[in-house]
């Protein structure tokens, strides 16, 4: 099992949720986030006064796959989440030990469905 | 009920999980042997359980079943002690047992535990009953029977316990169960009643405190999706806590007393409420009383609570059910605020009991005599009066205008006066402007809630009542789809002074949005169309709008600017949340849809408050973050665009014939060549009325080649001036107005293809001068129109306004900044200037530019409290400034402006 963390821009979310679901994946943690990499942050003067946005706007998706299904996650996301642009985000990649659905104590792959 | 812990716990309290089972082992060393008899008692109890709820549910009230419950309990009780102390050769001297809290007041529901109090008579009598209690409780739990104890002495009982109110509060409703009666009568007549009075102000604060508490976490509303009968606002809690709240009070006077319509209401909903909460430890199989969707449909089915006869086709949907349990919810609740809002009684001494009995009650004089300001709240002096409207709506006026709340007393008489049939009611219908005048306050909210709660915002706006107590099945939602609107509205007023940093940016926009009233009416309709069968809400409540505005008489400008609010409400959320918000493109589009920063800024104040009004997480910092860089991008996408987009004349066909209509038999070609050339802002920030106007003075330019057009509105004036452009008009203008004493708070200055130029300036006359010399009004404009045809002197004027006005020092320091952007237009540099405002300003900036030969092209200027923003775009010998003269001009208006 891995476990997928990918940083999206917002507007990209709608379509990456909706690809996700089309490919099956139905469950995942969505967290408003703020951060930057190569891409900084952005100044606007409104009535004088400066409104700069060191940490811009992000999405967080944290989603816990079967190996099988990694890859296919993964280009998904690219697909839909890319729009060339510095500021497009990350995929993050984690090997995850054990997963235990706390209902019925199912554990492993069989937990994620 | 929880008592909460006490020192002694060890000693006398019992977990509320079952007895202790090791109890007697570990503190005595002796194992007491399992008590047979009652090996039955469990399958009986049960049996009866089963019966009881088959009674239930076959059709019998909940007063019934909760007395069959609480009589199966108090058998069990009794029959268990007996046995027990038969069994152990105990006399009943010493040990009794109470029922409190619910149980005490015979109100026992199916899952609730019995809350018992074991008293003893001393502490010896404590520690010989400890075995006894233990193998009590034990038996009680094995026989299904969740107790939830405590144990104090008669002793103990004298002390009031400051970090437990509950328990003391729980006292209250005590009854006698088993064991020694003699004890008990000696706690209930002569150990607790003087402790009990003594206490009073502390319970009652206490029990304020908690109300307090538990209104709040539940965000002081009825109106929940998914509500938890007991708890909530308008749950059972709510009539437990009233009647507390009476019975502490020990006061027999009016304010704690109820009409016996009102007491028969009250009974109607705790009846109500109550078969609620039993059908929903039924359904759940334990005490969980939250009214969950898929129960309010299984509750809607049955006609739950309602009287056989009660039209049970038209409650059986879930959606009226529910409005009929708000209704339920509300009566309990009103009663309980009515309540709370009740002075709590305060030890007092003599001499403060002296003093208080002379002095009269703090009264502030509204501004009708019918009602005043009495602590902080609005309160009513003449009844019969508001069987007039316009005496009853001026009361919600006042209520929007300064915040001050009306009190329940007052609600309660407006029911009372609205009710009886020898007060009809007088001038009934409610005119649009008096409607504006709630809309359009600081505290709208103050004075559409209590509206709402008296049936009279449907009154006014009937298409309201779509959504009254409406569930709508939703994810994110957390109220009732009247609520959410409301709660939009007051997330709007509490602007004025935010209470977390979400606010803090949007705080200003409030403050100077224009046109709030039709922002507010915009609010109340938005999600009228959820209540209405129609596939998109949006389009319902766009009928809705039709229909409203018809009846309130709304212009077609104002009923356009509520169209496209309500049309588009999702829109500004939607572009955040799907859009790349930091891409021009994106920003251009969506100000491509608002057209106008006026706009701009209602729709921005519409999705902060639409959006925070889902719950109260629903408003995260970020959204919150996000939202308002759309708003600022867009708003200087708008101040540096303007000259990039002009208007083409032969392109606006539908404004051309709205201007013909409007101006009878003028020419097309005479309307082209008005409007040719314009920036697109100024069809976007007048009216086709204004403009149709602006063309008459037009016109009449051959006549008079100075036309000006002076509009006194509730709190100020505006002027339009038209004429052939020249140098430092716009400055010459501004300098009149100050030379009058007038100050500036907005402008703007266009021109169009043809060289003729339209300055609109709004401003307030600070001395009053035309205000209180109609006379005068005469003098201003003979004034104004002699300085800008040259035949007076500027000068003089401003020497004798110089001579006359001293300088204020200024509340609020601002710094001044200036700034030069030569990228955002194709033809001209903007310059933005926000510094601080004061009277003359604008002729100051405007005589320096035109000393160094800058041409104003279009101006924006607006004040935002003593700040003045000022954007100008200008060229010199028709170019963008060179960096050169930049430099000159920032140090001349520095020099000039600090």
């Amino acid at each position: 099992m891995m476990k997928l963390e990918a940083i999206i821009q917002p507007s990209r979310f709608e379509s990456v949720k909706g690809a996700l679901l089309e490919i099956g994946i139905e469950g995942m943690t969505v967290t408003e986030v703020r951060g930057h990499g190569r891409q900084k942050g952005h100044t606007e003067v409104y009535r004088g006064r400066e409104y700069t946005v060191d940490l811009l706007p992000k999405i967080k998706l944290e989603l816990v796959l079967p190996d099988k299904l990694v890859d296919k996650v993964v280009d998904t996301i690219l697909k839909t989440a890319k729009t060339g642009k510095i500021g497009d985000g990350k995929i993050f990649l984690t090997r995850v030990d054990e997963a235990i659905r706390i209902r019925n104590e199912e554990r492993g792959e069989n937990a994620l469905q | 009920m929880n008592f909460g812990a006490r020192p002694s716990l060890d000693r006398s309290s019992h977990a509320k999980n079952g007895p202790q089972h090791g109890f007697t082992a570990s503190v005595h060393g002796t194992v007491t042997p399992p008590f047979n008899p009652m090996s039955a008692l469990g399958p009986q109890a049960e049996a009866e359980r089963q019966r009881i709820r088959e009674q239930f549910d076959g059709g019998t009230g909940a007063r019934e079943t909760l007395q069959a419950l609480c009589e199966m309990a108090d058998r069990n009780i009794q029959r268990v002690l007996g046995e027990l102390q038969h069994a152990r050769g105990t006399e009943p001297q010493g040990l009794c047992l109470l029922a409190l809290g619910g149980y005490g007041r015979k109100l026992l529901f199916p899952y609730s535990d019995l809350d018992i109090l074991f008293l003893f008579g001393n502490e010896k009598a404590e520690r010989d009953f400890r075995p006894l209690i233990a193998e009590f409780s034990k038996t009680l739990w094995d026989a299904g029977f969740r107790v939830s104890s405590a144990g104090r002495t008669l002793e103990e009982c004298k002390r009031i316990e400051e970090d437990n109110a509950e328990f003391h509060l729980a006292l209250l409703d005590r009854r006698f169960l088993a064991g020694d009666q003699e004890l008990f009568e000696r706690l209930d007549s002569k150990v607790l009643p003087g402790p009990e009075r003594q206490a009073r102000p502390f319970l009652i604060a206490q029990l304020r405190k908690l109300t307090g508490e538990r209104l709040t976490r539940y965000g002081n509303t009825i109106f929940h999706l998914e509500p938890n009968v007991k708890e909530s606002p308008g749950g059972l809690r709510d009539y437990q806590a009233a009647s507390w709240m009476r019975q502490i009070s020990g006061e027999k006077r009016e304010a704690w007393s109820s009409t016996a319509a009102e007491e028969e209401l009250t009974g109607n909903a705790v009846d109500f409420l109550s078969a609620i909460r039993c059908f929903l430890h039924y359904a759940n199989e334990r005490n969980d009383n939250t009214l969950t969707y898929e129960l309010q449909a299984a509750a809607a089915q049955r006609a739950l609570g309602l009287p056989q006869n009660a039209g049970l086709d038209a409650v059986r949907s879930a959606a009226e059910w529910m409005r009929v349990y708000f209704r339920q919810a509300r009566t309990l609740n009103r009663q309980l605020l009515r309540y709370m809002e009740q002075r709590a009684p305060a030890q007092q001494s003599l001499r403060q009991r002296i003093f208080n009995a002379a002095r009269v009650p703090k009264v502030e004089a509204g501004n009708n005599k019918a009602f005043a300001v009495r602590d902080g709240l609005l309160e009513i002096n003449d009844q019969l009066a508001l069987a007039d409207r316009t005496v009853l709506y001026a009361l919600f006026a006042e209520a929007a205008r300064t915040g001050v709340p009306l009190s329940r007393e007052t609600e309660r008489t407006i029911t009372y006066v609205m009710l009886h049939p020898e007060l009809p009611a007088r001038n009934a219908p409610l005119p649009w402007k008096a409607f504006q005048e709630i809309l359009a306050s600081d505290f709208p909210g103050v004075g559409l809630r209590p509206m709402q709660r008296l049936g009279l915002l449907t009154d006014i706006l009937p298409e309201f009542t779509a959504i009254d107590s409406l569930v709508v099945r939703d994810f994110y939602h957390r109220y009732t789809v009247d609520e959410h609107t409301l709660r939009t509205i007051e997330h709007l007023q509490e602007l004025a002074n935010p209470p977390d940093p979400r606010g803090t940016n949007y705080a200003s926009l409030w403050k100077t949005v224009e046109r709030r009233d039709l922002l507010v009416l915009s609010l109340l309709l938005h999600d009228v169309g959820k209540g209405m069968p129609v596939e998109n809400h949006v389009t319902g409540s766009l009928t809705a709008l039709e229909s409203a505005a018809a009846r309130l008489q709304l212009t077609a400008d104002e009923k356009a600017e509520v169209h496209f609010l309500i049309e588009r409400h999702l829109e500004m959320s939607a572009t955040v949340q799907r859009r790349d918000i930091f891409d021009p493109a994106t920003v251009s589009g969506f100000a491509a849809v608002v057209q106008a920063p006026e706009r701009l800024q209602r729709l921005c104040l519409l999705t902060y408050a639409d959006i925070h009004a889902v719950n109260p997480e629903a408003l995260t910092p970020w959204k919150a973050e996000m939202l308002w860089q759309l708003f600022v991008a867009t708003s200087n996408h708008f101040s540096r665009t303007l000259d990039r987009d002009r208007l083409h004349a032969l392109d606006e066909a539908p404004v051309l014939q709205q201007i013909r209509t409007l101006t009878g038999a003028a020419s097309t070609e005479a309307i082209e060549r008005f409007l040719e050339g314009f920036p697109r802002r100024y069809l976007a920030v007048h009216s086709a009325a204004e403009t149709a106007s602006h063309f008459a003075l037009y016109q009449k330019l051959d006549g008079d080649p100075v036309q000006t057009q002076l509009i006194a509105t509730q709190h100020a004036f505006s002027l339009t001036l038209l004429t052939a452009d020249r140098p430092a008009l716009f400055a010459t203008i501004a300098g009149v107005l100050a030379g009058w004493g007038m100050n500036i708070v907005k402008a703007d200055a266009f021109g169009n293809a043809a060289g003729v130029v339209l300055d609109t300036f709004h401003f307030t006359d600070l001395h009053h001068t035309l205000e209180l010399n109609p006379s005068e009004v005469e003098r201003f404009r003979k004034s104004l129109t002699d300085v800008v045809r040259g035949k007076a002197s500027l000068e003089t004027l401003l020497k004798s306004r110089e001579q006359t006005s001293r300088q204020r020092a200024p509340k609020v320091e601002v710094a001044t900044r200036i700034s030069f952007d030569d990228t955002s237009s194709m033809h001209s540099t903007l310059l933005e200037i926000v510094t601080q405002d004061h009277p003359g300003l604008l002729h100051e900036i405007g005589s320096g530019l035109a000393r160094l030969g800058c041409n104003i092209e279009v101006a924006l200027v607006d004040t935002e409290g003593q700040k003045a923003i000022d954007v100008f775009y200008l060229t010199a010998l028709n170019k963008k400034l060179s960096a050169q003269k930049q430099e000159t001009l920032r140090e001349l208006l520095q020099g000039t402006l600090g």
